[in-house]
């Protein structure tokens, strides 16, 4: 036992954790290999749905490739968050509309939205809710596709839009009737538009991309 | 080596005190295979019996889609780091023996996470954070301490199988209750009649709470009557 | 023979105080606001209540036969858990919610924590609590009282405005967030101290809700401690807001009548089971029980808090009880 105390420390550190260290190597090198596989079929499945949201938007489009550099948006409190705009286009290659990432604070957690709107940036196309994780029965009313809620953004003006809880759902304007019973989530998209719509038109304007 | 072998003699010390279940002990001397299994189902059910996991079978049991998931990335974890584990008992530095199975756990999980996220990329959103927090979940690492790192592979194949299949059971039935309750459907198909209103309680944080209870009470009762 | 005899320590009074002689003293207490209810909701409120009184009979029957414990429907809480739930629901609420409610009520709230005298929270509030969750939508419908005429303001968020009608607190919230007039809640006062206005069953007569705690306290079912710090607290906290901007928060007198206040001081919160037992406990939970109640319906997103301000505050009861242990006369007992 005494040998052992004069034994070289590093010695001793190998001949303890020699596993250890195998195995760590070795398990890097499955990830390693795996993820290496793997990682351009994730990467397609997010341009996957993020396509199938837009697309089921911009009924025309084709495709979308990113357009200009990306704007960096002023959500407040002095944070900002970074969209890059897509340009959505169809089988010839005409531009048929521009759709964007972006997101919210909703009632439980962050509401992230895939907003598409028509060539000139003047109307909104609708959007899509890409994750969210509002309460079932009533905030979750915003992911319903063509539900009463996201239907009213078809066709809306870019403009600052305006919840209110009375009126006309079918008619379409800037005005937005909530949800009954999830106020807060109604309230939280039609202020996430509010955030980025208009600063977004500002930047794609200044990079000649309107 | 007067520092090692303390820690030699005071982690076994430790090993016998993690046996708490009868359950448990019982299986490292009874080798019968059926039985080994069975055991994950009913007597050492690791969420009836034993109360772990918690978190996932409280987070993601709203639907039977997810729950389902769950329990077979957990199967596949345990099978993982039990087979790992077991292969390499001989060599486990006692005092070392934790971090060879985080180490064994994590990697599996993170295969697990990579595979949903390029192939059901819809489940792998829906479950969030809650697969790659298997890492923590208390069942694997129990039971690559109470079961692999003592018992050979074949033991330790069964007893992967036998829990997970108990996991993923359980998960199920209290996402069939409560997924029944909050839509009106099972997996995505309607069952109730169109004239049931969805109990909305049933798919939050709420459901999950009393839906477990009332599981746990029904099979304390059961159990106590058949034993 | 011994059961005859019962040993207690001094003092001996003779009174007979049974649960049973409590609750039915609740039971008439609540006898005015039923009456209210049915006047104003007409066969709506007659059925709710039935149902839900039934319901909750049938629960604790079932219970008590499956733990295979003495018959307890005699004890007559199960009525007053039926009653409070009734009159917490809305008029136009589907008979198989409220049965479902009463159900929660008697068997998770009540029976699984081990029956009368060992649940934590109150039966009724924590039903309705699991109804709201459940069915936001058909416990936020609010009917219009019979004997309303059409004359009086509707806020709607359909065109059916004579169906539904928001209650003087949703006009409050309103008034709050800019969407309405304070004048328009204000106003709304009288209404709400004789109950011609929508709400939840129980709780719009102010004035039978006065009638029957004052009955309570008179015959001594309860101390006026809990009342008073529930009213004195939310009064202080309500007028303190209209003082500062009586032009966004409306009239702390329409807080007081309006919604559950009064329902909630005199036969909620001085539920004996889940209210601690000590004076001093009853000024903090009363006291509590009020300011959480402004504080939801003044800066919270829902425009009544009594349902949310009782759980809380039962849940913190037991920590009330532990605060304020009573010292025996003499002193506290030197521990060695």
């Amino acid at each position: 036992m005494s040998n052992n105390e004069t034994k070289n420390p590093i010695l001793f550190f190998m001949q303890e954790s020699w596993l250890l260290l195998v195995s760590a190597i070795l398990f890097g090198c499955l990830l390693a290999c795996l993820s290496a596989a793997w990682q351009p079929k994730i990467i397609q499945n997010e341009i996957d749905k993020f396509n199938a949201l837009a697309g089921g938007l911009l009924s025309e489009a084709k495709g979308f490739q990113n357009a200009g550099e990306s704007i960096s948006v002023d959500i407040g409190k002095g944070k900002t968050y970074s969209v890059r705009v897509k340009k959505g286009t169809d089988a010839a290659g005409n531009l048929v509309g521009w759709a964007f990432v972006c997101e919210g604070s909703g009632f439980a957690d962050k509401i992230k939205l895939v907003v598409a709107t028509d060539a000139a940036f003047e109307k909104l196309a609708g959007f899509g809710v890409l994750s969210s994780n509002e309460t079932p029965g009533f905030g979750d009313k915003i992911t319903i596709k063509d539900g009463f809620y996201q239907s009213q953004f078809k066709g809306a003006p870019v403009t600052e839009l305006e919840l209110t809880k009375v009126g006309d759902a079918e008619t379409i304007d800037s005005r937005i009737v909530a949800i009954s019973g999830a106020t807060v989530t109604s309230e939280a998209v039609v202020k996430t538009f509010n955030t980025f719509l208009l600063p977004i038109k500002e930047a794609m304007a200044e990079q000649g991309l309107l | 080596m007067v520092l090692g072998s303390g820690f030699y003699v005071l982690s076994f010390h430790e090993n016998d005190k993690l046996n708490i279940s009868k359950g448990l002990n019982k299986m490292s001397k009874d080798v019968s295979l059926g039985k080994t299994f069975f055991a994950g189902i009913w007597d050492s059910n690791p969420v009836l019996r034993l109360l772990l996991g918690m978190c996932p079978t409280l987070a993601v049991t709203a639907a039977v889609k997810p729950a389902l998931t769950m329990g077979l990335s957990v199967v596949f974890v345990l099978l993982f780091s039990n087979i790992v584990v077991s292969l390499l008992r001989h060599q486990l530095k006692p005092h070392l023996r934790i971090l060879m199975f985080t180490l064994t756990i994590a990697t599996a999980v993170t295969i697990a996470d990579l595979y949903l996220k390029a192939f059901m990329p819809e489940m792998s959103a829906s479950l969030g954070p809650y697969i790659p927090l298997i890492i923590v979940n208390c069942i694997i690492i129990g039971r690559a301490e109470a079961c692999a790192s003592k018992n050979g592979l074949i033991v330790s194949i069964i007893d992967a199988l036998g829990m997970g299949a108990g996991f993923t059971i359980t998960l199920c039935v209290l996402a069939a209750i409560r997924e029944v309750l909050a839509t009106g459907n099972i997996f995505e198909i309607t069952v109730m009649p169109g004239s049931f209103t969805p109990w909305a309680a049933m798919g939050m944080p709420v459901g999950a709470f009393i839906t477990l209870g009332l599981i746990l009470g029904a099979v304390n009762i059961i159990s106590k009557k058949t034993a | 023979m011994l059961s005859k005899i019962t040993v207690s320590p001094a003092p001996h009074i003779s009174q007979k105080l049974s649960t049973q002689r409590v609750m039915g003293d609740v039971i008439i207490g609540l006898l005015p606001a039923m009456a209210a209810a049915i006047w104003f909701f007409r066969l709506q409120a007659a059925l709710v209540i039935l149902t839900c009184v039934t319901a909750c009979m049938a629960s604790e029957w079932i219970c008590g036969v499956i733990r295979k414990k003495e018959n307890s429907l005699w004890d007559l809480s199960a009525v007053v858990a039926g009653l409070i739930l009734a009159f917490s629901l809305p008029p136009a609420i589907p008979l198989w919610a409220a049965v479902i409610g009463s159900a929660f009520a008697i068997v998770i709230c009540k029976m699984l924590f081990g029956g009368l005298g060992a649940n934590i929270f109150n039966p009724a509030m924590a039903a309705r609590a699991f109804l709201t969750a459940s069915f936001g939508m058909l416990m936020t419908t609010w009917t219009v009282p019979a004997t309303v005429d059409s004359a009086m303001p509707h806020i709607s968020a359909t065109n059916t405005a004579t169906v539904t009608q928001a209650t003087p607190l949703a006009w409050a919230k309103s008034a709050i967030k800019g969407k309405a007039e304070v004048t328009e809640a204000n106003g709304l006062l009288k209404n709400t101290f004789w109950g011609n206005v929508g709400g939840c069953l129980g709780e719009t007569s102010s004035l039978a809700l006065l009638i029957g705690g004052v009955y309570l306290l008179i015959r001594r079912t309860i101390t006026f401690h809990i009342p008073a710090a529930v009213l004195i607290a939310a009064g202080v906290f309500a007028a303190v807001f209209y003082f500062v901007n009586p032009d966004k928060y409306s009239d702390p007198l329409l807080h007081l009548f309006g919604g559950g206040m009064l329902i909630c001081a005199f036969f909620i919160a001085t539920d004996p089971v889940t209210a601690p037992l000590s004076i001093k406990g009853m000024w903090i939970f009363g006291a509590g029980a009020g300011a959480l109640i402004m504080l939801i319906r003044l800066a919270g997103e829902y425009p009544e808090g009594v349902m949310y301000a009782i759980l809380i505050m039962n849940a913190v009861t037991p920590l009330i009880d532990r605060a304020c242990k009573l010292v025996p006369a003499g002193g506290k007992p030197h521990v060695q």
